[in-house]
């Protein structure tokens, strides 16, 4: 019999990640009493370096799967996604507050983070970056408290949650505007929209879903896209700085557009890992289907990236042999290219192997590409460089290892997938809660 | 409120670094340790940094044919709107109406964005502390307020930094180039450099010459994030009225027959 811990299983490649996250993790401490400078290579040139394009651009964007599932199941009527929902979800939350501690880390005085809350600043990209991060992990967490509901059999607090969890959605997204905006306004157009919607679905006009508030879902899918393009907003500041091969007026909506894509192949590639570990059959007519989002979301992601080329006029600059053009070519051979040129060949669409290695391809041409904008793409003056210092890596790689272990004990001791749900509306308690308040 | 600014006028500057010593004085920020590096050598230190806000730098050019030590002086600019204070989150960072560009640590994450997006590249950052701050010259708000000047200003031997009214500057400067054609280059530094700023500086080379960072937007930073900004809402009320409207067009039929699908799961 073989040995496990909280009924993860112990082998080669668990005890691997522990041992690499408790090394990144003692040397994410050390850093507390050192001070930012004595484990990475950032400097007064190069503010931001590895951590703010892998942790929190990257990590963010492969995150997306979360949002995307939730938006095509449950908006666009792909009911076949549902068994996919739950683990997505699951990633995604686990994903934002792993890069909510990596934050911690790059921030210089973390302990104040909560400033956001009470100094607003609604014109700096950074504030809307932060209050997303704030908002989407909200969401997410509410959005998986089912699982822990079922796995406990709290089906009185379950009912109040189905109830509940509407309003706490839409007093987000409205305290949200308001942030943002500070214009009433705008506050009363989007309550408007928002609680209208909300009344038609308790009035039986609009359909109530009887497995998640459809609100819920909303605010999840409105903050990760505003989530998603604002990171690339915060790029908007640098005209000077940024190479103009990415600097671009569309930042945002290349950078959601991207986000989308990647957070598909992570959808996928979540889904198989999963499946091989946990020793189940991979879903493979699912996969095929979602195999096809992903498809259209890398070609409108190169066909967006390449309008956007030719109209700013930097076509040319490609066809230079430097350091930004063949970083450009990589990200793109490697993240849009060659998976699309895989997934329309016929005989390799078919395929769950190469479908796989497409995905693969995808996020690592995501993370090519985020690290161009935060730090390839980014030129400084008065003669600063900067490389990744060993320990910069070891901290990130320290916090993902967690995070996968984490994912693995939550999967291994709660119903995340599908066969294993059970059903909430004929518990008689919860199918009484819910009448009552409907 | 009238705006202040400093006038630096480099053909008149020695190289004394008496400015960058009094500055130091004023806030009592640690001296460096330097070694002697490539290029510039007699410059010292090499850059700005968390210690130093204030540097002299030392550029070899060559004018009328023989080579010649031209100063420049680098500081905070004190942009009219400053990128800093446009990108700090918790707004630690503000403009005040008589000038300067002034920093509330206590408000402060340590983010770095300001860092990033100043295009003067003149915020630093305390990297070797456990409890970090920005640092950056405040244009010695608090002297003015006291009614002083700049203490680099009110050091300067040769009168090469005026302290003043930000127009009555500018008009000082047109004055000095149109008196000296042939001894000053046609270009206020900072009069339209990142929508102005508060910080000018006149020369007899051009300013790339003197290593002044020239790839630097006529606009205020803002205007190139202030679309995105503005779309926000407009994205929330468009994506939110569009997912709700697919969302009931979508489930038209389930409400119709909702007693039997509810509870049905997978
Ligand atoms: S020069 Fe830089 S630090 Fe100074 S006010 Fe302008 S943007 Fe801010
Ligand atoms: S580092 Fe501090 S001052 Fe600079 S943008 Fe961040 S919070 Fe503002
Ligand atoms: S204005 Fe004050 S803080 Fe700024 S450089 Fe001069 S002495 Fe230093």
């Amino acid at each position: 019999m073989r040995r496990s811990v909280l009924n993860v299983r112990l082998s080669i490649g668990t005890l691997a990640l522990a041992a690499i996250a408790v090394v990144g993790i003692g040397l994410a401490l050390y850093r507390f009493f050192s001070g930012i400078g004595a484990v990475s290579n950032l400097n007064q040139g190069y503010p931001w370096g590895f951590w703010i394009g892998a942790d929190v651009l990257a990590g963010i964007a492969l995150a997306a799967g979360g949002f995307v599932v939730a938006g095509l199941m449950h908006m666009f009527g792909g009911e076949r996604y549902h068994p996919l929902v739950r683990p997505t979800i699951l990633t995604a939350f686990l994903g934002y507050l792993l890069f909510v501690v990596a934050l911690m880390v790059d921030l210089g005085r973390p302990w104040t983070i909560w400033h956001m809350i009470i100094y607003w600043h609604h014109e700096s990209p950074m504030f809307e970056v932060g209050w997303c991060v704030m908002m989407y992990t909200t969401i997410l967490f509410m959005e998986f408290l089912p699982v822990v509901f079922e796995r406990f059999r709290l089906d009185r607090p379950y009912a109040i949650w189905m109830n509940a969890a509407p309003w706490v959605a839409i007093a987000l997204l409205v305290l949200f505007t308001f942030a943002m905006t500070q214009s009433v306004v705008w506050v009363l157009a989007i309550a408007a929209v928002l609680i209208a919607f909300e009344w038609l679905i308790r009035l039986g006009i609009i359909h109530r879903d009887p497995r998640m508030p459809t609100m819920l879902l909303m605010a999840g899918i409105i903050f990760s896209t505003l989530h998603q393009s604002s990171l690339g907003s915060l790029f908007l500041m640098v005209p000077h700085k940024l190479n103009h091969i990415w600097y671009s007026p569309i930042l945002p909506i290349s950078f959601f557009v991207s986000a989308v894509a990647a957070g598909v192949a992570m959808v996928i590639v979540e889904s198989t890992a999963s499946a091989w570990y946990f020793g189940r059959k991979v879903e493979e007519e699912l996969l095929k289907d979602v195999g096809h989002v992903l498809t259209w979301a890398i070609f409108f992601t190169l066909a967006l990236r390449t309008t956007d080329l030719v109209l700013r006029g930097v076509g040319t600059e490609l066809l230079v042999f430097n350091t930004p053009s063949i970083a450009f070519w990589i990200e793109a051979l490697v993240g849009l290219i060659i998976p699309l040129a895989l997934l329309l060949t016929p005989q390799f669409a078919t395929s769950g192997r190469w479908l796989l290695i497409a995905s693969l391809m995808v996020i690592t041409g995501l993370v090519i590409n985020r690290m161009n904008v935060a730090v390839v793409g980014i030129t400084s003056t008065y003669g600063a460089t900067y490389y990744p210092h060993w320990i910069e890596v070891a901290i990130t790689s320290g916090i993902v290892a967690a995070g996968v272990l984490v994912y693995l004990v939550i999967c291994s001791n709660f119903p995340v997938f599908a066969h294993e749900h059970r059903r909430p509306a004929e518990t008689p308690e919860l199918a009484a809660g819910l009448a009552a308040h409907a | 409120m009238k705006t202040k600014a400093l006038l630096i006028d480099l053909p008149r500057c020695t190289g004394c670094r008496g400015c960058q010593v009094a500055c130091k004085q004023e806030y009592k920020r640690q001296a460096e340790k330097t070694t002697f590096f490539g290029g510039p050598g007699y410059q010292n230190p090499a850059d700005l940094s968390a210690e130093t806000w204030c540097l002299v730098t030392y550029n070899e050019v060559l004018v009328n044919g023989r080579h010649d030590w031209v100063f420049g002086k680098r500081q905070c600019m004190h942009c009219e709107v400053p990128g800093c204070a446009s990108a700090c989150p918790v707004k630690a960072l503000e403009k005040l109406d008589s000038g300067p560009v002034i920093y509330h640590r206590e408000k402060c994450i340590g983010c770095r964005y300001c860092m990033l997006a100043c295009p003067f590249v003149v915020p630093r950052f305390e990297y070797e502390t456990w409890n970090p701050y920005i640092t950056k010259c405040t244009m010695c708000a608090h002297r003015q307020v006291a009614g002083g000047i700049p203490a680099c200003a009110k050091a300067c031997p040769t009168g090469a930094i005026t302290f003043g009214d930000r127009e009555v500057l500018i008009r000082e400067a047109e004055h000095r180039i149109a008196g000296n054609p042939g001894g000053y280059v046609h270009h206020i530094y900072g009069m339209e450099e990142a929508g102005g700023t508060c910080v000018l500086h006149i020369s007899s080379v051009p300013f790339e010459e003197l290593g002044y960072v020239m790839r630097v937007p006529r606009s205020p930073m803002v205007a190139h994030t202030e679309p995105a900004m503005k779309a926000v809402p407009m994205v929330m009320l468009g994506l939110a009225t569009v997912l709700g409207a697919s969302y009931a067009l979508r489930t038209r039929k389930q409400r119709d027959n909702q007693p039997a699908e509810s509870g049905h799961i997978s």
